[in-house]
């Protein structure tokens, strides 16, 4: 194999990466802020599924989370799973990020003080005004690190979709090691990795400076 | 840069989107087939493409190997249309059952399993045995005692090393008393050429595909154990297992058998069928 083959192979294999790490954003970003929500609700039975599920999701192994949406509608039900890996690999990792954002998302709303809660409340604003107007715009800010490195952590957690025989760029690295005998298509994935997570960094840190209207 | 605006910043977000929703497209069809005209049976044939020179990544980056051309060869056959289904070697059993795979042909050992699977007739022999570096000393299997010894999980060599009739006394001799296990044999033989292991329990067709072209290695004298391949298939199956190896005597009646066999040098004075 040259060396273009490799690269070539490779590029395709990140492209994969890059469509699972995309669609895990879009729908763990918005879906996190709902579950972070949830568990502040009034009910405590919505406080205790949303705080078991947050449970599960980050204490279980995200490998085993995705065996589990792929095989699960066949050995408990029965059903054909044919067609189903790749909706069950974005499944199960939106479900286990937005768990983790989540989190993120309650520490940026706590973080804020109360006072202005009160203040808006004398100002006449509703609850929903005081979120989306007040708390919202500061905890988006607050949160952008942590977001940052979460967002990180996935791009190289795609590669547990080689659980489920997703062609991603480390299960190629793995194959073609195999029949070139070689340790170069690991470096490559290394690089291809880096470079996905600098361009992440200052992607995040353009967002970041946009936000920063106060300095 | 700090004077993009929002709509700036929405546009910027949708292409990045559209390009994650074009990669994705792209993604299923890349290895799959399945423009069948109606009706067509679609095989769908199971392998690890991490098992050279059964079933791998060719030098042009395309899946190849004997098994995955003479499941070609028998859905030509038959006229069938081949669907290549490269899976998690470790989550091979829950892609059989669920019908995700029709079988598991990819270098996979039938000996220890004859009661877990249906299996066509064995169309591979092998053996397992004990790679070194020519100037390691180790002549013998009794010379691994102490020693590191290097094996892939879940492979036929690693469970004849647990298996109290196989090998296992022989494990208890080594380093720990146990193997050091890896991923797969490609690390394990990067470990070997460093040194920090002294030798591979690997079975001889996988050994010679690591080896060829390198003068320092070989394989001790003494084998660990043989086993067969077969072609693993559901136990329910029979209708299917019946008709693959019917197509095998076929193949192997037309000489294609042979033909596809001796692409492959490093296995072929093994491949037994017919013989």
């Amino acid at each position: 194999m040259t060396f273009q083959t490799m690269l070539a192979t490779m590029a395709v294999g990140m492209l994969r990466t890059f469509g699972v790490f995309v669609l895990t954003l879009l729908g763990s970003l918005p879906l996190g802020m709902v579950v972070a929500l949830l568990k502040k609700s009034r009910f405590a039975l919505v406080r205790a599924l949303v705080g078991a599920y947050i449970s599960i999701m980050r204490g279980t192994p995200l490998m085993l989370q995705l065996l589990v949406w792929y095989f699960g509608p066949y050995y408990l039900f029965g059903w054909s799973i044919s067609g189903w890996r790749f909706p069950a690999i974005v499944l199960g990792f939106v479900l286990n990020y937005a768990a983790y954002f989540a989190e993120i998302y309650r520490g940026g709303i706590e973080s804020i003080p109360v006072g202005q809660n009160e203040a808006a409340v004398v100002l006449g604003y509703s609850r929903t005004q005081t979120f989306m107007r007040i708390v919202l715009p500061q905890v988006v800010k607050r949160i952008m690190p942590s977001v940052t490195n979460e967002v990180i952590t996935l791009v190289k957690d795609t590669s547990l979709a080689f659980t489920l025989a997703y062609q991603e760029v480390f299960s190629l690295a793995k194959q073609i090691s195999a029949s070139q005998t070689s340790f170069m298509p690991f470096l490559i994935a290394g690089v291809f990795y880096f470079v996905a997570n600098y361009a992440v960094e200052f992607g995040m840190g353009l967002i970041e400076k946009v936000l920063d209207y106060y300095r | 840069m700090s004077n993009l605006n929002r709509r700036q910043f929405l546009s910027a977000s949708m292409l990045v989107a559209s390009f994650g929703l074009a990669a994705c497209g792209s993604s299923s069809s890349d290895d799959a087939t399945s423009d069948a005209p109606e009706g067509t049976f679609t095989f769908k044939h199971g392998f690890d493409l991490d098992y050279p020179p059964y079933s791998y990544r060719t030098d042009d980056g395309e899946i190849g190997g004997f098994d995955v051309e003479m499941a070609q060869a028998v859905c030509e056959y038959y006229g069938w249309q081949y669907e290549p289904v490269p899976f998690n070697w470790d989550a091979k059993d829950g892609e059989l059952n669920s019908g995700s795979c029709d079988c598991i042909w990819s270098g996979f050992t039938m000996n220890g399993r004859e009661d877990d699977y249906l299996w066509s007739k064995p169309y591979s022999d092998n053996t397992q045995m004990i790679m070194v570096k020519k100037d390691s000393g180790i002549v013998t299997l009794a010379d691994l005692a102490g020693k590191k010894v290097g094996v892939q999980t879940a492979t036929s060599a690693y469970d004849l090393l647990y298996d109290e009739e196989g090998q296992a006394a022989l494990r208890e001799t080594f380093d720990g008393g146990e193997p050091v296990v890896f991923e797969t044999y490609t690390i394990a033989f990067n470990d070997l050429q460093a040194g920090a292991i002294d030798a591979i329990a690997i079975d001889v067709t996988s050994g010679n595909f690591l080896m060829s072209g390198k003068d320092e290695y070989t394989f001790l004298d003494e084998a660990l154990g043989s086993e067969q391949y077969a072609i693993g298939f559901r136990k329910d199956d029979t209708e299917l297992c019946d008709q693959v190896n019917a197509a095998l005597d076929a193949l192997v009646a037309d000489g294609t058998y042979d033909a596809i066999g001796q692409k492959y040098p490093d296995i072929y004075d093994y491949l037994c069928l017919g013989k």
